[in-house]
């Protein structure tokens, strides 16, 4: 079997952790030397203790390398998801220190029209005029949160308090990004969460760029409608995202011109889905919109198979993310039609030469997913909103991104929409065979992330500090 | 009305041949050398990747299997050798110790072979009764588990390393003293445990995807099965704690939804944990003998 | 079951009028191994140390520190539970989920200030009542000993599970929403009066301070009191206890409980520190956490299991920020080898040497 995919033969200097700026805070001297202070402070320490101190506000340095903080898992149950990412943004950085850049700007450069129709650009990665962020270079410290929730909140602290970080992102399961946003709040630190999720997050210093449950949800409910009818069942994994998604879909069968003929709720610990392929059976649906997630849910698709049911299967989250189609021998994910923000497979010229330069980094890497695009996109956008502000000061970096930026993604144009600080999205119907090979269906070029502004979100005008749910939407009462 | 019996009844057989093959090794290191081995679920964790492996390189899937069996025993036999054996006379420290060779297997594997291999298909497709369609493969399994236990059964009473075992288990000094080798026993005791984990991760490598935490999902029920089975007696231990887990938790599930059959499972398995603290296998044993006792005639 | 460290009991020393003011206080005694003068000594210049400590080390420093002393409390109860009286839990954490829970969805109920104060009481309270009633379970119902690890992480498994499934909208109790695998966010800190005991300014870490230094020296009290001699004893041989006259159960119970308790404090100290809880809280890898910081620290002193937690907990901090993908194999074959080399724990026999150096007579 190949090596363990991280680092290709090219891969730079740039290390995963920085031990050099991680260990000694300049404040701190040795204990012999400051045995005055010592004993003299004795007497203070009731004071200092009593009023605590406030929250650390950090200043940006305007000299010396950009620190670039990022929390992905490098070892435990997330670790499929974490180290993908990790490299992509390692390939960014790269890229970045090289003196390359996206095209970006407040619109799309608008492509070649021919004949009338829209041909997007295929060399968007442009030279930066610029060596690194405004000629420092920047700097990747990335330690290891184990795919743990504590250990995220105490590495967010150190990155911010101890570090000092320009910028923090990662995560990838939303109950990690929620362990991380109370700490990002009180250290008031920019954080950017590169990953789909159920969506809803309104917060002021973070930065989502992976498609949120009305980018995805919607169109993939679109398609299968038109094509294999209106009865869905709904598998979904018993946790959050499961649940929000399962009420999304509820929510917008209707509008759709679908039903929702039953769903189901399943932990995530189980791995035997007999009982759950006989009630699909009993319900008799058209296709079944998937929601089931993690290692024992992987389960559902060869024991499906093999018990012959044979229905055509929509989602949201399978595919790009987890990549069960090279995971798993075929023809288990046979019928299965994902809306999806990127793909490896993609054949747009732009992004085979995106794939080109990540293999070129990274050989071994099993596969290119959804979640390194959004973190790759997020890196450039970074140093993008950098230049665009002149500094690395994180109010001006903020306000660059609220000042309506866009940036040619190797999946096409995406926005970030300074009310909701989402991005719109360049979606694709992905279709696996029962050879487990992928076609594009269908494809919406840019679809906004509207949810929460329907909800009156405006970070620009109005800071907020909260995760949106769908029992927030009255909207949603309407039609559940 | 047959129908909806069928598949009551073909869950329950997929119930239970799964904490059957989980827990069976873990019961029979329990019962010979009354150890934990937290390393459990990366024993299965290796029969799983080795059938794996060996089918990508092109060995035919009953071969696979046989190898990953071999394999894994073999390791738990150098486990025992090495660390294991060092632990008889302080048990709980075997727990921290395995606990912590679970940590180097599963982040070892990680590191070598990346975050997951290539699958491996399920044979056999599938079969129709009524209006429910099943999975040949899973009633296999279920088969193969019961030949299991028989096979285990003949070791156990129709051999004379079967004889010795029992023997090293009721009494060690004893057995010592009467010429049996303790020593070897143990080791043998351990690998055959290694070797039946190693079964159970390749026969259940097809229905899954192959990551180095394969083995989480066996642990737990594993472990509620030991506890309420005993060590006493390790196969009807592993039989009747099973099918009573499954008894309890295959209606409920197929009613009520997954959760609730997990749910109702742990819970029985608290309450009989409670009312039976020394394992089903015990009581049934100790019926088994008076009944035994009131019939002077049978020598065994 | 070392003798050598007991092999004081059966001299009847008790009989006798205590030697030193440390024993007359009742922190030194024959059933905490280290103890005397050099014992005390330290014990005051590293507590002094630590107070200190935010004057010559950087802030973050010990708010991460903080992070590590949260261990503490649950550490300590399970080495009074198992070192002292012979069970084994793998259930501690449960306590500390539900403790930290608790806290979460009262403190968001009850609000800031009081509220807050009510919160971690009521939390304790419930969470010492959930121990009692399942050591009750255990102990009066004479649940054989080995099976007590397994059960109590069955418990545990259930409350993760259960935790786990609480997505939906449904599951909230007044404004706290329990939130899935998500976990509960937004609780709110401990606030008393002016000061607000979370993970960013140093009133948390003083707190956590005092509070492991009163438990420790409170433990050291109850373990060489006439109720701690008969816990050790009911370790040593529970059956020649009984026969004494003593009712074991009552005094594993209050063990239990007091391990239980502990445990809970951890998880309300986790729940102000990071205004989060979620079920891997409760899970099977943290349900064996403390077992390991007791196991290596060496479960029959106090003591070295506080050091044994921290430098651990520290480890793994470390590990993490420092080796990535390889903390798990080196905290692995730490486990395995150290369990090897020194069956007791590391800390302790690192301690009884260090001690063998230091006092002349042997310890």
């Amino acid at each position: 079997m190949s090596d363990t995919p991280r680092r290709g033969a090219d891969a730079p200097e740039i290390p995963n952790q920085d031990s050099s700026l991680a260990v000694d805070s300049p404040r701190r001297t040795s204990i012999a030397g400051t045995r005055r202070q010592f004993l003299a402070g004795a007497a203070a320490v009731g004071a200092a203790g009593a009023i605590g101190f406030p929250a650390i506000h950090v200043k940006a340095a305007t000299t010396g390398q950009v620190k670039f903080g990022l929390l992905e898992d490098q070892s435990g149950n997330f670790a499929l998801f974490g180290l993908p990412k990790l490299h992509a943004t390692q390939l960014a950085i790269k890229e970045i220190n090289d003196g390359f850049t996206l095209l970006s700007g407040p619109t799309g450069p608008g492509g070649t029209g021919k004949d009338g129709a829209y041909t997007e650009l295929v060399d968007v990665l442009v030279q930066s005029n610029d060596k690194g962020i405004l000629g420092r270079e920047v700097k990747l410290i990335s330690p290891d949160p184990q795919s743990d929730p504590r250990m995220y909140q105490q590495l967010t602290k150190r990155l911010g308090l101890q570090d000092e970080v320009d910028v923090i992102m990662g995560a990838f399961a939303s109950a990690n990004r929620e362990a991380m946003r109370p700490v990002i709040d009180q250290m008031k630190k920019m954080y950017w969460y590169n990953n789909q999720y159920e969506g809803g997050v309104a917060d002021k210093y973070t930065f989502c760029t992976g498609a949120v449950a009305e980018q995805q949800i919607i169109p993939a409910m679109q398609y299968c409608i038109a094509k294999f009818g209106k009865r869905i069942y709904i598998p979904a994994a018993d946790y959050n995202f499961g649940q929000l998604s399962a009420m999304w879909t509820r929510a917008m069968a209707p509008l759709l011109g679908g039903e929702v003929v039953g769903q189901e709720f399943i932990p995530l610990s189980v791995t035997d889905f007999t009982s759950t392929i006989a009630r699909i059976e009993q319900a008799k649906p058209d296709w079944l919109m998937m929601y089931i997630t993690g290692q024992n849910h992987a389960n559902f698709y060869p024991q499906a198979n093999a018990a012959g049911l044979k229905r055509p299967m929509g989602s949201s989250i399978n595919l790009a993310q987890g990549y069960e189609h090279k995971r798993f021998a075929p023809p288990a994910l046979a019928g299965m039609n994902v809306a999806v923000s990127y793909m490896e497979e993609i054949p747009t010229p732009r992004n085979q030469a995106f794939v080109k330069r990540f293999r070129a980094m990274f050989p071994d890497e099993p596969y290119i997913q959804q979640e390194a695009h959004s973190a790759y996109v997020a890196t450039h956008l970074y140093a993008v909103a950098c230049r665009l502000a002149k500094t690395t000061d994180q109010n001006a970096v903020m306000e660059a991104l609220e000042s309506g930026i866009g940036i040619e993604a190797p999946a096409g144009w995406m926005f970030m929409d300074p009310a909701t600080h989402h991005m719109s999205q360049h979606i694709r119907m992905a279709s696996c065979d029962e050879k487990h090979n992928i076609t594009f269906v269908q494809e919406w070029p840019s679809i906004e992330p509207w949810w929460t502004r329907r909800l009156g979100v405006n970070l620009v005008r109005t800071p907020e500090f909260k995760q949106y749910t769908p029992a927030d939407d009255p909207a949603f009462k309407k039609f559940l | 009305m047959a129908g909806d019996l069928f598949n009551l009844a073909y869950q329950f057989l997929v119930n239970v041949s799964f904490l059957m093959l989980a827990a069976m090794g873990l019961i029979i290191v329990l019962g010979m050398l009354n150890i934990i081995n937290l390393a459990h679920g990366e024993f299965i964790m290796m029969g799983a990747y080795t059938a794996t492996l060996s089918v990508h390189a092109g060995v035919p899937f009953v071969v696979a299997v046989v190898l990953a069996t071999i394999v894994v025993g073999m390791i738990g036999a150098i486990v025992e050798l090495l660390i294991v054996r060092r632990f008889y006379a302080n048990k709980l420290n075997a727990l921290v110790a395995t606990f912590g060779l679970s940590l180097i297997l599963s982040q070892g594997t990680l590191l070598l072979f990346g975050p997951y291999l290539r699958g491996v298909s399920m044979p056999l497709g599938g079969f129709r009764v009524g209006q429910f369609s099943y999975a040949t493969y899973l009633l296999v399994v279920a088969g193969l588990a019961f030949v299991l236990i028989f096979a285990l059964w003949l070791l156990f009473y129709r051999t004379r390393l079967g004889v010795d075992m029992r023997a090293t288990m009721q009494n060690p000094d004893m057995a010592r003293a009467l010429g049996v080798n303790t020593s070897r026993i143990y080791t043998f005791s351990f690998a055959l445990g290694a070797a039946l984990a190693g079964l159970t991760g390749a026969l259940y490598a097809p229905t899954t995807t192959i990551v180095p935490l394969f083995g989480t999902a066996f642990i737990a029920p594993a472990f509620i099965t030991v506890v309420i089975g005993g060590g006493a007696n390790p196969l009807i231990g592993a039989l009747a704690s099973s099918s009573l887990l499954s008894v309890v938790s295959t209606p409920l599930s197929s009613q009520y939804g997954t959760f609730a059959g997990r749910i109702g499972l742990m819970l029985a398995a608290l309450v009989i944990m409670r009312f039976l603290p020394d394992g089903l296998s015990y009581y049934l044993q100790a019926a088994l003998l008076r009944r035994r006792k009131a019939r002077p005639e049978s020598s065994r | 079951m070392s003798s050598p460290d007991h092999a004081v009991v059966s001299t009847g020393r008790l009989a006798q009028s205590p030697h030193n003011v440390f024993q007359r206080l009742g922190i030194d005694g024959p059933l905490t191994i280290f103890g005397g003068p050099i014992y005390w000594s330290l014990f005051a210049l590293i507590l002094i140390a630590v107070v200190l400590f935010p004057l010559y080390g950087s802030t973050f420093a010990a708010l991460n520190f903080t992070n590590f002393l949260i261990n503490a409390p649950v550490a300590l109860g399970l080495a009074l539970l198992w070192g002292y009286c012979g069970v084994l839990s793998f259930g501690q954490v449960a306590f500390f989920g539900i403790a930290g829970y608790a806290y979460g969805v009262m403190a968001i109920n009850w609000g800031l200030g009081l509220g807050t104060l009510l919160a971690a009481a009521g939390a304790l309270g419930l969470t010492s009542l959930v121990a009692a009633a399942f050591g009750y379970f255990l102990f009066y119902g004479r649940v054989s000993s080995w099976i007590i690890p397994v059960l109590t992480l069955v418990l545990t498994l259930v409350l993760e599970t259960f935790l786990g499934q609480t997505a939906g909208l449904e599951w909230r109790i007044g404004q706290a929403q329990l939130g899935g695998f998500n976990g509960m966010t937004n609780i709110p800190s401990l606030t008393l009066g002016s000061l607000t005991f979370n993970g960013y300014s140093l009133p948390l870490f003083y707190l956590v301070v005092a509070l492991i230094a009163v438990i420790l020296i409170g433990l050291r009290v109850l373990a060489n009191s006439h109720f701690g001699h008969v816990v050790m004893a009911i370790q040593e041989d529970a059956e020649r206890t009984e026969l004494l006259g003593y009712d074991i159960r009552r005094y594993q119970l209050v063990v239990f409980t007091i391990a239980g308790f502990l445990a809970g404090l951890s998880g309300v100290l986790y729940a102000t520190w990071g205004n989060f809880i979620q079920p891997s809280s409760v899970g099977l890898l943290a349900a064996t956490l403390p077992v390991l910081w007791v196991a290596i620290g060496g479960r029959r002193s106090l003591s070295s299991v506080l050091i044994g937690t921290i430098a651990l907990s520290a480890l793994s901090d470390a590990l993490a920020v420092y080796s990535g993908d390889l903390a798990f194999v080196v905290m692995g074959a730490l486990l395995l080898f150290g369990m090897m080399a020194a069956p007791d724990g590391i800390v302790i026999t690192i301690l009884r040497s260090l001690a063998k150096l230091l006092v002349r007579r042997p310890l």
